[in-house]
């Protein structure tokens, strides 16, 4: 891949006639790559920490403290319309990777806004969810089991509504500041963390909902 | 609701001479110090300069002063240990039960959270851009966030000093004991709310400095050319990453129990108390060698350094530092051998414990073969570093003791697994942190530090180790159990005595290192640092003048082609000494109170959710918000220094690295 | 460290990054249609294992976990754009790490805990 010639001032290193060099053998890269590494490096993080709480959860399924059991309460229906709003939701994320990528304001906001939207959609789903079971006395309080499950899949939730605020953030800073090189880093770091928390919604789905239904 | 949640005027132990006192002392001594600050004028310079800079290096010294001052404090919690064991024989001793229980749950939540890590933490900081020839970290604010926000837990911990009390679980508090019920107090509320803050910050470290290490590094430093320190720090960093999250999700389950009546670990509705011990110390065993490989990579240095050779077998080092990285994570259960997971189990994990010992003992082969054949230097760090290798082989040997469940079974939570843990944590992580501390004090303030109090220093401490923990492996065999607050048994007893003399050698020690201080402070001139290069050491840090200027080399070197020990260093020192150098301007990060903010909200918060003041809770996360909000949209994240400054720095450290060209030449011929 | 994008060195790039050469704009919706439809397919696939009885009945955990990997690999690969190509090196490698990690908790955790629960007799 050969660069542009690099006027000296704006290389990063500050090194004059070394940009051809720079590139063929290493040097500090660019801020587009730190930024988008560290970030994966973070949601890592964020997966190891989502698998103690599966962990928790699988062990403690069978304190069920003679309350309420994952068959009795998981209503599939439920579960399968959240998925599909959180997929969609991850397409139309990908859909406003493309607009980003091609600087276009008007269908960035467009996708962003149908991203956001969806995922509300799931929220709502779930706190309606959450509030039915506690109000037929399945609280998180009443048994091992259900503290497992809520705090599971609330940490999910929360993390969904984080980045709900976030994409918020995201859209009034395309506005405000347009599509310079800090903005579409943090833009990718949003797309990432949205994949992420559909990833970790097919491991909810599967090992809670449908391996509840099944046990 | 009460207007301050459960905080009451009881919070103070007015009925407790001990804590009141100290706790009054030190609040004295910290208003006396920002008295002095402000009426000095030191406040503009201290904030500009050090509290709101984003820069490597003094986020590493920052990061060290905290670690040597908790260092400070949890072995005042051991001198009280001490001594009460050594005296509460058929009597109660001078410190009653609830308290001691704070005591041994404070030393070691203050030693390895707020004493240790900070230490290794701050090191890397120091010297891993350095060594790889670049500016800074890859996230140079979040790096002030990190260290403000172990500093707002290391607040809190010692805030319970005062108000509330400690948590009275020993270091890691296990249910049920840690939950509501049996401990409704604030103490494990402050236990667990300081680490989860402090965790985010070490969380945010890992981070960054794995991004570093692999994705910034100087014009040809592959991964072959890179010093063996950064090596370590970025095994230790990745266990960082593996962990903290574990350490999160347990303790924020912990506090669901208390907080939310949730049932975790319960006694009763499903709970199981034994998934507790399971997850911490899946987060505990990567923890340790969090703790020891930075050490050992201090250890390379200073070891290389000092036998004027080359580190001996550098690839097998890599490459037992990155096996020690992935075993550490599959022997957590050795921990809880008792606990009862039967025979299988026990064996398997006692099994990849052994193994564990077999990368370590390659590394510990290598560094004897790099002092075999070499010309020893005897310097402080060179002392350390041997003393290390004999008390670091002992530890590890009744590791390997312990790994074996039936063995385990006799003396698991004994004195013997006290003296042991102790021998490796001490006799690795802290003395490699007073060996790195020695080498790089030059670099960070341009003189060193003295040679004759550093070997007081050293002695003191390396006797004074021996002598506390050697009567406490004898007890345990002899049966002793660990946390006792008084005993009857007489053969115990002269053995705790000898140990307490142990820690009189020990503070002698701690004196000879506070004097070592102030002694080097005055005596700067003497042990000025003029070259850039006390030591004639060879990685690239030794190639800018004592100390860097803020960002660390006028022009990044080009280490293509070069072999690590002898050409690296020589050849930066070349390309800055160069007849025409063209200089550009040089981006920085800009300073920022981001971090210092950041913490202070943390300490808000979590000061308010201890005591159960919400509304104050509240405000604090509004805090933090916008704090986030605003760092998110400002812009100006950098500042751009000129050429013609560049320049004239570059110019101002000719000819120190001339100084030390001519050395590294000279010493290059004779090698 | 500047904002310069074009100036990467040859074989690196970010998860979610498809590099400083942009595909087409067909390419690229394509790679999210075909993401779309293999998730959506696996996760239909998913449910209609768990609730159907065509499945011999101890197998079906077996078959959920399948599914629900290869659609963790759908994602990866066309949202996040992860390939085995040598630019993605070190981000493959961090994926690999990670999956360790969360492999020895998670299934660590449940072999011991069964030991652990099956010996001191917890039947909750």
């Amino acid at each position: 891949m050969s660069a542009p010639a690099i006027p000296a001032a704006r290389y990063p290193s500050g090194q004059a006639a070394a940009s051809e060099q720079a590139t063929a053998h290493g040097g500090p890269a660019a801020r587009r790559i730190v930024v988008g590494y560290g970030f994966w490096l973070f949601i890592l993080s964020d997966i190891v920490m989502f698998s103690v709480f599966f962990a928790t959860y699988v062990v403690l399924l069978v304190g069920t403290a003679n309350g309420p059991t994952p068959a009795a309460l998981f209503d599939l229906r439920n579960t399968a319309l959240e998925t599909a709003l959180l997929l969609l939701s991850s397409f139309c994320c990908g859909l406003a990777s493309m607009a980003v990528e091609r600087r276009n304001q008007l269908w960035t906001q467009i996708t962003l806004a149908v991203t956001g939207l969806l995922g509300m959609g799931f929220i709502l789903l779930e706190a309606r969810e959450f509030a039915h079971m506690a109000a037929e006395g399945a609280t998180p309080q009443r048994s091992a089991f259900l503290s497992a499950f809520f705090t599971l899949v609330g940490c999910h939730g929360l993390h969904v509504s984080l980045g709900l605020v976030w994409l918020a953030t995201t859209m009034a800073q395309f506005l405000a500041k347009g599509f310079r090189q800090s903005m579409r880093n943090r833009f990718y770091c949003f797309s990432l963390f949205w994949h992420a928390l559909d990833i970790i919604w097919i491991g909810i789905f599967t090992i809670v909902y449908l391996g509840g239904t099944m046990a | 609701m009460r207007f301050l949640g459960r905080l009451t005027w009881q919070a103070i132990p007015f009925d407790q001479p001990i804590p009141l006192l100290s706790g009054a002392f030190v609040v004295l001594v910290l208003i006396g110090i920002v008295v002095w600050v402000i009426v000095r004028g030191y406040l503009p310079y201290l904030w500009r300069e050090w509290i709101t800079s984003v820069d490597h290096k003094r986020i590493g010294v920052m990061y060290c002063v905290l670690g040597l001052v908790m260092l400070l404090r949890g072995f005042i919690d051991a001198i009280m240990m001490r001594s009460q064991q050594a005296i509460a024989y058929h009597a109660p001793g001078y410190l009653p039960p609830e308290h001691y229980d704070q005591i041994f749950s404070a030393h070691g939540t203050v030693m390895i959270f707020f004493g240790a890590m900070p230490l290794i933490i701050g090191l890397m900081n120091f010297a891993v851009p350095l060594q790889l020839g670049v500016r800074d970290v890859a996230f140079p604010t979040f790096n002030s966030v990190s260290l403000w926000l172990t500093a707002s837990g290391a607040l809190l911990v010692n805030a319970s000093l005062v108000i509330g009390e400690f948590a009275r679980t020993g270091w890691l508090p296990f249910p049920p004991l840690s939950e509501f019920k049996y401990l409704p107090s604030v103490g494990v509320d402050y236990y667990c709310w300081a680490l989860e803050i402090s965790g985010v910050g070490t969380l945010l470290t890992g981070i960054n400095f794995v991004t570093t290490i692999l994705k910034i590094r100087t014009y040809g430093m592959s991964y072959g050319r890179m010093p063996m320190f950064c090596w370590t720090a970025l095994a230790s960093n990745l266990l960082i990453i593996a962990a903290f999250p574990v350490l999160t999700a347990t303790l924020a389950m912990v506090l669901l129990d208390r907080y939310l009546g949730f049932h975790f670990f319960s006694n009763d509705a499903g709970g199981n108390p034994m998934m507790f011990n399971n997850l911490i110390w899946a987060w505990g065993h990567p923890e340790v060698y969090i703790l020891v490989l930075p050490a050992f990579g201090v250890f390379s240095e200073v070891v290389s350094t000092f036998s004027g050779k080359p580190l001996f077998g550098y690839r097998s080092m890599v490459i037992a530092t990155m096996a020690i990285c992935i075993i550490s994570f599959t022997v957590w259960l050795h921990h809880f051998f008792t606990m009862g997971a039967g025979g299988d189990v026990n064996g398997v994990f006692g099994i990849a414990t052994m193994i564990i010992a077999v990368p370590t003992g390659a590394k510990i082969f290598n560094w004897l073969f790099t002092m075999y054949g070499g010309r020893i230097r005897f310097t402080t760090p060179m002392l350390w570093s041997v003393a290390f290798m004999l008390t670091f082989v002992i530890g590890g040997m009744t590791g390997v003791l312990l790994a074996l469940p039936p063995a385990d079974f006799v003396v698991h939570n004994s004195l013997f697994l006290v003296a042991h843990f102790h021998n490796v944590i001490v006799g690795g992580t802290i003395f490699g942190v007073f060996a790195g501390i020695t080498y790089w004090f030059p670099k960070a303030f341009g003189f060193r530090l003295d040679e004759n109090w550093g070997k007081a220093a050293f002695w003191t401490a390396f006797l004074g180790f021996w002598l506390t923990f050697l009567p406490l492996y004898i007890a345990g065999l002899l049966g002793m159990t660990r946390r006792l607050q008084h005993y009857d048994v007489a053969a115990w007893h002269p053995w705790m005595i000898v140990s307490a003399f142990g820690v009189v050698v020990l503070i002698i020690s701690a004196g000879c290192q506070v004097w070592q201080i102030v002694v080097s402070i005055r005596e700067r001139d003497r042990l000025r640092d003029r070259t850039g290069d006390p030591w004639g050491a060879h990685t690239l840090e030794w190639a800018t003048p004592s100390p860097p200027p803020s960002f660390n080399y006028p022009i990044l070197p080009d280490v293509e082609g070069e072999d690590p020990y002898w050409g690296m260093k020589r050849k930066a020192l070349q390309e800055a000494l160069a007849e025409n150098v063209h200089y550009a301007p040089v981006e920085v990060p800009r300073n920022s109170p981001t971090g210092f903010v950041t913490g202070f909200f943390a300490t808000t918060i979590g000061f308010a959710m201890i005591w159960q003041i919400w509304w104050l809770a509240a405000l604090g996360l509004l805090g933090a918000y916008a704090v986030f909000v605003r760092f998110a949209w400002w812009e100006i994240s950098e500042v751009e220094i000129e050429e013609d400054e560049v320049a004239r720095i570059a110019q101002s450290e000719r000819p120190a690295l001339e100084e030390s060209l001519q050395a590294a030449l000279a010493a290059e011929q004779t090698a | 460290m500047s904002d310069r994008d074009d100036i990467v060195p040859p074989g690196d790039t970010a998860p979610g990054d498809t590099g400083p050469e942009h595909p087409s704009f067909v390419e690229d919706l394509q790679t999210y249609s075909i993401g779309l439809l293999l998730a959506g397919g696996l996760t239909a696939l998913s449910f209609w294992a768990a609730t159907s009885h065509y499945i011999y009945l101890p197998a079906i955990p077996v078959a959920l976990a399948a599914l629900a990997i290869a659609q963790m690999g759908v994602h990866l690969v066309f949202f996040l754009h992860l390939t085995s190509a040598p630019d993605n090196t070190n981000n493959a490698l961090a994926l690999a790490f990670g999956l360790l990690i969360v492999s020895l908790i998670f299934f660590g955790s449940l072999w011991i805990m069964w030991h652990l629960n099956y010996n001191m007799h917890m039947h909750m």
